[in-house]
Formats: C-alpha cells, structure tokens, sequence
C-alpha cells in the first residue's frame, strides 16, 4: 500500500529506514536462531548431542532420527487423518465463525450483545477433564472423527477476531446492496465475505495450526481407535518410547548412534512445522501483500 | 439500541440472522455451558468411583483451605504479576513488530522476514526454554557479552536471583509468539484504505505521522479486541514456561496457580482443588472484562459485547 | 476442481471414520481375530516403549500362546487423570495397571477379583509366596492385581548398581592409586587432590569437581544421602532403626548435619559446582557426558544409560571418565548399605484384569505362558540365532552386531516385544545357568566393560559394581517404607506434611549450601521444616511400619 513514487528521502525517514532495517535484522537472527539450533540437533547424533555445544551446524551429522520418527507404527494413518481434520476442521470453523461474527456484527441485530456476552464468556469458562469427557461420551463423540471437528468448530477468540474486521467495513456497501433488495444471506456471501479474505486467512491459519498439532483429543478420546490416530499424537508416543527407553535397563552397551528424546523431538519438530511452512506463502498474500480492498472506494 | 422494543417486522426482517444464531447457541449451550456441571465437583469430596451425582457435599471446604493457604495467595500474586507483565510486553511487542513490517518497502525482504517471525512459534516450550538455559548459563552468550563488555566481573548467575526471573518469563514469551502475535494485525492493517496513507501523504505526513494518524487508528478496533480479551486472560500466565525455568532458589517467583494445582490437586487425585482453583480464575477473568468492557464503552472504543 | 477435491476428502473421511467408529469398544474380552488367535487390549497408567502392531517376537508369542495383547501408555496426563476418565467413562481395556490410581480402579469395581482363579496357573501361582500374596489382598481379603517387578528366581544376578551411590570417575581412582574410600571427608580429599592436580581435561577443558543434580524430582541427589552415610538401606523417605523398630526422620540428624555443612564448605571452596541448584537435568546430563565431573551422588539409572553412553561413544572412557560407586559412610568402619539384595514388593500397584474382560481364564493363562521360560527368554532375550546365541556351554551371548540391535530405537519396535508391564522375573533361568534377563548375565555384562573400569573393579578386587559397594540383605520385612510414602495424599494429615517438607527442602537445602553463614541457614531451615508438622508424616510412618511388622509375624 506504501508504494509511493519516491520522494526526496528526509533526514527522519532515513533514520527510520537504517532504525527499522536493524531492528528487522536483529528481530530475524534472534527468532531464527532456535530453528537452526533445533534444526542442527535434529540432524546430529542423539547421544553426541548430550554433551552440548551444538548450535548452528551439527557435529556429527545423521538422518537416524529422521528415520526413527518415520519408521513409527501407524504414522501414516496419522498423517492421513491430521490432514483430513485439519482440512475438515479448518473448513468448518471457518464457515461457522463467520456466519457467527455476521450475526452479531450486524449493528440492527437485536441480540447482538447477547450473543456476543453469551460467547465471550466461554473463553473463561472450562467444566474440567472429566465431566467433558462424559459429555462427549454421552453425545457419542468418542472414538469417532468428529471429536476432532465437531467441539471446538466455535470459537469465541476466532469469531470477534472476525467481527471486528467486519465490523471496520463501511455500512455503505451493505445498505445499498439491501437497496438492491439483498437479504443477510447475500449480503454476507456476496459482499462481506469476499472482503474478509485477509481476515478469513488469518483465522484459518489459526484453526489450521490448532489441529495440525493436536495430540490430546486423540489420546484422550480416541486412543482405542488406532484407525484414527493423529500425526502428533503417534510424535508423541514416539516421544514418550524413547524418554522411557533410555532409563531402561536394556543392555547399554554398544550404544553409539542411538537417538535420545531431545534428538527426536527435534526431529518431530522440524517435520512437524515443515507443511505448515510449505502451506504459509499461500495464506501469507492475503495479509502480506496489502491487499487493496477494490470495491471499497465510494 | 437494547432500549429499544422489539418490533415483529424486525424480527420477521431478521429471521435468518435469529435462525443462525439460535442453532449456534444451542451449540455453545451443549459444548461449553453443560460441562459446567463439573463445577459442583468443587464442593464436593469427589472420587470418580461416586462420580458427580454421589459424591459427598463438603461445601465451601476447598475454597476457605486455598484462601487460607499462604502459598495459594503468593501463588496468585505470582501468576498475576506475570500475567500483567507477559500481556504489557508481548501486546507491545506483536503490534510494534507489526507496523515497521507493513513499514518495509521491500515486498520480498517483508515476505521473508515474516516468515521467520513466526516460526518459533512451533517449537515447544521445553526446547526454547532448553536454548534459553543455554544462552543464560554461566558460560553462555549473555554472560559472555556481559563480560566482554566490562558490565559485570563475575558471570551472573540468572536462574539463581529472583529478581530475573520474571523478566525472563517475558522475554521467552516475547521471542516465542510476538511474529504469531503479529498476524493479527498484519491482516488488520490491510482493511486500512489505502486513499488515507494518500491523503495523508498530500498533507505532507511523514512516516511517523502517517503511522500515528493512519495506521494506528486503522488497527485499533483489534488493539482493543484483544486487549480485553487478554486482560481476561492475565490469570492463566502459564504453566509449562515457569515449571521448565524454575527451580528451588527462585521456587517463590516462579510458581504459577497452574502449577499449584498439579501439585496440591491432579498429582493427589484431588480433582476439588483443581476446580475450585478454576472456579476461582474463571469469575476473576470475567469480572476483569465486564469491567473494561465498560471502560471501553465509556470511552467510546471498540468492546466485546 | 478445488471444491470438488476437497468434498471428496470429506466424503471418504466421514465414511471411513464411521466405519472405524463402529465395533469399537474398550475390552475386547478376548475376541479371536481371523487367524485364530485371542485379542486382548492392555492400559499401563505410565510412560511406556511402544512396540508396532505387526510386530515379529509378539506374532511368535501370538503362535504359541495362542494371545496377543494391544498395549497401549500413559502419555501426556498423570496416571490419576488417565483412571479417573476411565473410570467416568465406565469403559475398561481388558489388562489395566493403574499405577498410583490402582486403588481408585480396585474402588470403583472396575477390577476381577484374581484369588480364585490363581491356583490353577502354575507359573503364578509360583510367583509369590503366600505370605507375598497376601501381602498384596486388599482390605475387602481379595487379590485384585500382581505385581510385576523385582521377583528373583533362583539365584540373585546383579552386576549394576541401579540405586544410589557416591560416583567418582576412574581416573581419580587411578592417580590416586586405587586407595580405599570409605567416608565423605575422604571422598572429598581426594576429589580436592586430584583437582588440584590436574585442574583439566586432556583438552585441557576445566573440570568440575563435583556437581548436584537438584531438577524438581530429582533433587534426591541432594537429600537423601544422610540416611545412607548413617548406614541405613533406601527406605527412601525415612529411617528404620532396626532394633527398635522406630523410625527415624535422616533429614534433622547430627550426619545430615554434617553432610550438608561439609557440602557447605566445599561449595564455598569452589569444589561443589556453583551451578548445581539451577541446572537442569538436560544441562547436568551435557556436563557429565563431556567427562569433566569428578564426581555425584545420583542413581545409576538416572545418568548411565544417557551420559554414560555419550562418553564411551566420544571415547572419553580412555581418560577414565566413566564413574564407579564408592562405598561411603559418615564414619570409618561402618556397614554401608547402598545396595540391597533381593526383591523389593512393590504392593501398590500391579498387573489387573478388569471387569470388561470378557475371558478372565483366557487373559489369565496368557499371564501363565509369558512367565513360562520359553516365552520369558522369548520376551527378555529375543530370538535365538538372531538376538543371542547359545554356547556349548549352554551359556547366552550376544555378539557386537546383536548388543547394537537391542538398543535401537527401530529395531526394537519392530522386534522386541517384552510386554515389559506383565509380570516377569529377575534373578536366574530355569536352567540354572542363565541370567532371566540379559543385564544379570555377568559375562555379557564383563564383556562390555571399558578397560578402564575392569582395570579399576581389578584394583578392588571386583568384578561389578555392585561388588564395589558389597552387598546386604533387606533389614527387616517392613523394608521399603518408601512404597508407602509414595502412595501418601493430601487428604491425611501426614501426607500434607509429606508434601510440605519435600517443598520446604527443595527451597531451603540449596540456600543452606550456598550460604555464607551455615549454622544461620541450617537455622532458618530447620524453622521452616518443623513447620511443615513433619512428626504428623512420621507417626503415620510408624503406624505402616508396626503394621507391616505385625502383618510378618503372622509367618513366622
């Protein structure tokens, strides 16, 4: 949206630039850091690791947890059903957070504050472990895939996220669509929707996150269900296999190049954020890109 | 506008939006309210064996033993000073990294950096923490630069003063989520019409003025959206951050109400504590929020209900 | 295009999860699946290795026993949490170990009694004695689970110290001359001496002469040696004077004292490594796998299967980095009690069967097979010719190639099926000759010595580590008191004291060893501790120890 034919550059602006550009610089070495690191430990000898001392580059260079990892049980029944509910999930939430954020961002609405107290209050509310998981019991959730995208299809951070931005757009476009003789139905898909996209993305992108790295729901809900198990939750009884099995009396002799739970959880992790860093410059033009809302220019 | 009587011809107007919202009330009732009935395990001496409908009532037991417990209020003191310190730095941080992004020119150097912003979001707390022990230790970075520049003789020793420790707990959330945080108002920011920064560039605004007159009001209904609902938010300061980083010396700093739980509840099979302890966080965040939706409404700004 | 891909994806997962949501229950009871062989499912309320369905020992097992079971682990929740959903949910797999909420389980009815059904199995029937078995009969005189752990058959092979000792590097050792190190004053002598000498590695990285692991749990490295130096075995939380049958609280005695104020002094002396308190246990692992600590008080499961591993793998045990236990006490001439023989009952929690079980007989001969010595070897040593081989002297060897095999990751998931949480033995085959399980047979274990510990156990005319130390019988039947404390909650009085004190000391003991002023810290220590009303723990201590001294009599 800056794209501005330059001008002389002032005295300000220039400092700003040279501010900005070392703050962005340092901003990136220091977040990028624990990736390389994590990254670097990743592909380094798990029981060399122990001694410390790595940091950008490993020392003693090894796929063994890589494959540790994908040689698990059932991984890609996992992966399989962690992408299908984070497809699934996503769409889901998506749809029902916006129809719920047009609900009660329209201003005549007349339970709009209502609603809005009735969700907000759900973010500071939470009935426990066990009485969720008799409800869930009881309405016939567990050991199915919908325990994954049915219960939390809503909610309320995601949705004022929503409203807020519909919130910003100006009345105008809505009242001479209603002109047109539009009802809410058009309205939201025709003319609120389509410039929600950056705010829609965002919201995905959360949603997305949430139940690309989701485990406890599987475990808890699903855990006879082997069909149905999800990535992480198979990472995490990887995990849990290794911690257990190096404090185990098994013969501890020859046991060079064996993998320990700090080297495969940095492998997990990297092959965890691995689609998410694939999938991100899809989503990241919507809210990169300054995206000029066309038809919003009276 | 609540004023306002409810006439038949708007809510014939208004079916859609009535149909709608009632299906997803019905849903929020099922999902979030009816659990709720796991609250009167607070009152109860409950054991799973007995279960909610037959466990004995002990009443406000649990309740009066956390309150009187020395521990649980410097717990809450805790929790809350790192809730209130976490929420000021992080919120500042996610919206200053946000607008010099959107102030890069370079669209490609933009992309990248962003990218990796948000990258240390995906990695668990143990391994940051992990990295963190490592840069704070005595032989660490820190230390090292602090020696190299002549500012302390002795390697301090970080994890072993109170005083750091919350500081830390800050910066560790800071680097974790402020790229993340970011997103928000990233996409926020391009909902801003382009004609102001123009208009504002004809009046001869510079960057700062444009940043201060365009930029900031553009993304202030989200400011003020999740500034409340993050001041709901201050109690659950964490858990997993301070039981990684602490340790005996600093164990009066560190503790959060989450990690008292576990100790007094969860680990004993006490589920009345844990609840009880919930019950609490719950009516002290929704109170928090109903009064600054209130403030906000006062004062004209964007509220949650 | 993309709407159609995507609602395709929905269609065929929505149907494929129905179709595995149906038929799906907790117990399978035992249904035989399509070769003919009996499904059970089994819950273990802790961490646990997981080993792939299409596992190759478990298929063996499978065709001999004609059972198979689905185990599956605690992850990410207490083990309370997990029985207690189970018990809301009413729904149980067929095999259960509730770890510390088997008492909730046995409470809620979820378990099968098992005391009438055992006489018919003779390998369990075996397993205990009967004063064991009744040992475990909960207050309603029933059996409900077995314990699976420590049980020896036969002969007692040990060749590790698994507990606690003070550890001190070989090299130390060496350069001293091998000299005999019986008390903490000595043991620290020449810990200063070496360092003194030789303030470095080889490479010449600094030493750390002696460092405290003190990490949330695992601060015991820090506690509970007084009651070790005062020649007492673990009972863990307490003493046992076994004369007078009283217990004995080790954290307020006069060694106690003496321990923490010589830690005291060492710490001000730069010998105790000045980040103890604060490291954590990944920091303190790194720093023992690069060889430069002298030595610690910790137990051997606790460090060797991860640093000393790393320091064999980078070739440090050349410099004699590898650790040996000393036998130390707080005076010259006195019993040292380190290691104990014998098993250790656990009685707390154990292998259960559960009401959903549909094929309580089934399940139950299953357990009988798995102790069987076929199938145990079967479990513990894997295959022969693949996993061991059989000498002419009927003796069980690993060569390199299958020692590297049985620790990996891999390998062991797709191979090895121990049913490592159903009961199994310790101690000496049916044969007479081996070990039941690898880790007791002594020339494995010989054989994979460095030349600088065999050199060392030489010098003292050892052969193990827990020769290094000498060995005792348990001191009385009421031994270890620590399954008691551990099973403590806060709904006593004497649990919250429990709780309490381990607080007060994790947040006092490294003040009073860093402090300038001991007897002033020991002070406000011993302020805060009495505080915690620790004479509530002991008397419920004592109450469970003349209980369990009673509950023996019966037998003699």
């Amino acid at each position: 949206m800056n794209k501005k034919k330059r001008k002389k550059i002032s005295g300000a602006d220039l400092a700003f630039r040279i501010f900005n550009t070392i703050f962005m610089i340092a901003f990136v070495v220091i977040t990028l850091y624990p990736v390389l690191n994590t990254l670097a430990i990743s592909l380094n000898d798990g029981t060399d690791a122990l001694r410390g001392g790595i940091y950008l580059w490993p020392r003693v260079f090894t796929w063994k947890n890589y494959t540790t990892v994908l040689q698990k049980d059932n991984l890609i029944t996992g992966a399989f059903i962690t992408v299908a509910r984070t497809i699934i999930g996503t769409f889901l939430a998506l749809v029902s957070n916006a129809i719920l954020a047009f609900i009660v961002s329209r201003k005549d609405f007349i339970f709009a504050k209502q609603v809005s107290l009735f969700w907000v209050i759900t973010m500071y509310v939470n009935g426990g472990l066990i009485p969720t998981f008799l409800l869930y019991k009881s309405l016939g959730l567990t050991n199915s895939f919908a325990v994954y995208v049915i219960p939390g299809m809503i909610s309320a951070f995601n949705m004022l996220v929503i409203r807020t931005y519909m919130k910003g757009i100006p009345d105008s476009l809505e009242e001479s669509a209603q002109l047109d003789g539009a009802g809410y139905t058009t309205i939201f898909l025709k003319i609120i929707s389509p410039l929600c996209k950056p705010v829609y993305a965002t919201v995905a992108l959360f949603v997305a996150v949430g139940q690309w790295n989701s485990w406890f729901d599987a475990m808890l809900y699903n855990r006879m269900s082997d069909d149905l198990t999800t990535l992480q939750y198979e990472l995490m009884k990887l995990l849990s296999s290794v911690t257990n099995q190096s404090s185990s009396a098994e013969s501890m002799k020859n046991s060079n190049g064996s993998v320990t739970p700090t080297s495969v959880r940095a492998a997990a992790t990297i092959i965890t954020m691995l689609p998410i860093i694939c999938i991100y410059p899809f989503l990241q033009k919507y809210f990169v890109t300054g995206l000029t809302l066309g038809g919003v220019k009276e | 506008m609540n004023k306002k009587s409810i006439s038949l011809t708007q809510l014939k107007h208004q079916k859609v939006l009535l149909i709608w919202a009632a299906v997803i009330v019905v849903y929020g009732v099922v999902f979030y309210y009816l659990p709720l009935a796991g609250w009167v395990m607070a009152f109860q001496d409950y054991k799973p064996v007995t279960g909610l409908l037959h466990s004995k009532f002990i009443g406000f037991d649990k309740f009066i033993r956390l309150f009187s417990d020395v521990t649980f209020l410097r717990v809450i003191r805790n929790t809350l000073a790192m809730g209130v310190i976490n929420l000021a730095v992080t919120f500042f941080m996610a919206i200053l990294f946000a607008i010099l992004l959107n102030e890069i020119a370079c669209q490609g150097g933009k992309k990248v950096v962003q990218t990796i912003s948000y990258l240390p979001h995906f990695l668990s707390w143990i391994i940051v923490t992990g990295i963190l022990h490592d840069a704070l230790s005595g032989t660490g970075i820190i230390n090292q630069l602090l020696l190299n520049f002549n500012l302390v003789e002795q390697p301090i020793n970080f994890f072993a003063h109170e005083k750091y420790f919350w500081p830390i707990v800050a910066f560790a959330n800071v680097w974790k989520e402020t790229g993340w945080n970011a997103i928000i108002y990233l996409a926020a920011i391009t909902a801003i019409d382009p004609s102001l920064y123009e208009a504002a560039a004809i009046d001869g605004a510079g960057r700062w003025a444009k940043i201060k007159h365009v930029t900031l009001p553009g993304i202030k209904p989200t400011i003020m959206i999740l500034l409340l609902m993050n001041i709901g938010n201050v109690l659950n300061a964490g858990f997993e951050i301070q039981y990684l980083l602490g340790n005996g010396l600093v164990v009066n700093v560190s503790q959060t109400i989450d990690i008292y739980v576990l100790k007094w509840g969860i680990s004993q099979g006490d589920y009345a504590i844990g609840t009880a302890a919930g019950i609490f966080k719950s009516v002290v965040s929704i109170v928090l929020i109903v009064i600054c939706n209130r403030i906000a409404k006062r004062h004209g700004e964007e509220r949650l209900f | 295009m993309k709407k159609r891909v995507v609602s395709a994806l929905l269609i065929t997962t929505m149907l494929t999860s129905m179709l595995a949501g149906c038929g799906k229950t907790a117990g399978h009871g035992g249904a035989v699946n399509e070769d003919g062989i009996k499904e059970f499912t089994a819950f273990f309320a802790v961490p646990g290795t997981e080993i792939n369905d299409d596992n190759e020992i478990q298929q063996i097992i499978a065709e001999k026993t004609g059972c198979k079971v689905k185990e599956s682990w605690l992850t990410g929740q207490t083990a309370e949490e997990a029985v207690g959903t189970f018990i809301a949910g009413g729904e149980y797999p067929d095999f259960i170990d509730g770890g510390d909420g088997s008492v909730q389980l046995y409470e809620a009815g979820a378990l099968v009694a098992l005391d009438d059904y055992i006489d018919n199995y003779p390998n369990i029937k075996e397993f205990f004695t009967d004063q064991e078995w009744d040992a475990i009969r909960q207050d309603d005189g029933h059996i409900y689970w077995i314990p699976q752990f420590t049980n020896i058959y036969g002969e007692e092979r040990e060749c590790i110290q698994n507990g606690e000792a003070f550890w001190i590097q070989t090299r130390v050792l060496e350069w001293a001359g091998y000299p005999e190190v019986h008390t903490m004053d000595q043991y620290f002598d020449l810990i200063e001496a070496y360092n003194e000498a030789n303030p470095t590695m080889e490479d010449g990285t600094e030493n750390i002469p002696y460092t405290i692991l003190c990490d949330d749990w695992r601060y015991f490295c820090l506690e509970n040696a007084p009651e070790f130096l005062d020649g007492y075995p673990n009972d863990g939380s307490v003493i046992v004077d076994p004369e007078t049958k009283k217990i004995i609280d080790y954290n307020t005695t006069d060694t106690a004292v003496k321990y923490f104020k010589k830690l005291n002094e060492e710490y001000k002396k730069g010998i105790v490594d000045q980040e103890s308190f604060t490291q954590t246990y990944d920091e303190y692992i790194a720093k023992l796998s690069t060889g430069r600590v002298l030595g610690m008080i910790d137990q051997w499961w606790d460090f060797a299967y991860t640093a000393e591993d790393a320091i064999k793998t980078a070739g440090l045990d050349k410099q004699g980095c590898q650790y040996v236990p000393l036998p130390i006490t707080i005076d010259e001439g006195m019993k040292n009690q380190w290691h104990n023989s014998g098993g250790e009952l656990n009685v707390s929690s154990g292998l259960a069967i559960t009401v959903d079980c549909g094929d309580v007989e089934g399940a139950l001969q299953f357990v009988n097979d798995l102790l069987g010595q076929e199938v145990h070897d079967l479990r513990f040593w894997g295959v022969e010719g693949v996993d061991y081989n059989i000498g002419d002297d009927g003796m069980y060897t690993r060569t390199p190639e299958m020692r590297t095999n049985v620790v990996d990751a891999a390998y062991k998931a797709a191979h090895m099926c121990p049913y490592s949480y159903f009961p199994q033995w310790l101690g000496t085959s049916r044969d007479g000759k081996n070990a039941m399980k690898p880790e007791g047979q002594e020339d494995e274990f010989y054989d994979g010595l460095s030349d600088t510990v065999r050199e060392c156990f030489e010098a003292y005319g050892a052969e193990t580590y827990v020769e290094m130390l000498g060995t005792s019988p348990a001191p009385g039947p009421w031994y270890p008191m620590y399954t008691y404390s551990n099973s403590m909650t806060t709904s006593t009085p004497g649990g919250t004291a429990w709780t309490l004190m381990g607080e007060t000391k994790h947040q006092y003991l490294p003040k009073v060893v860093m402090a300038d002023d001991f007897d002033a810290a020991w002070d406000e220590y011993m302020e805060a501790y009495n505080a915690c009303h620790p004479e509530d723990f002991l008397s419920e201590m004592q109450t469970e120890l003349d209980r369990r001294i009673e509950e023996a009599a019966k037998y003699e």
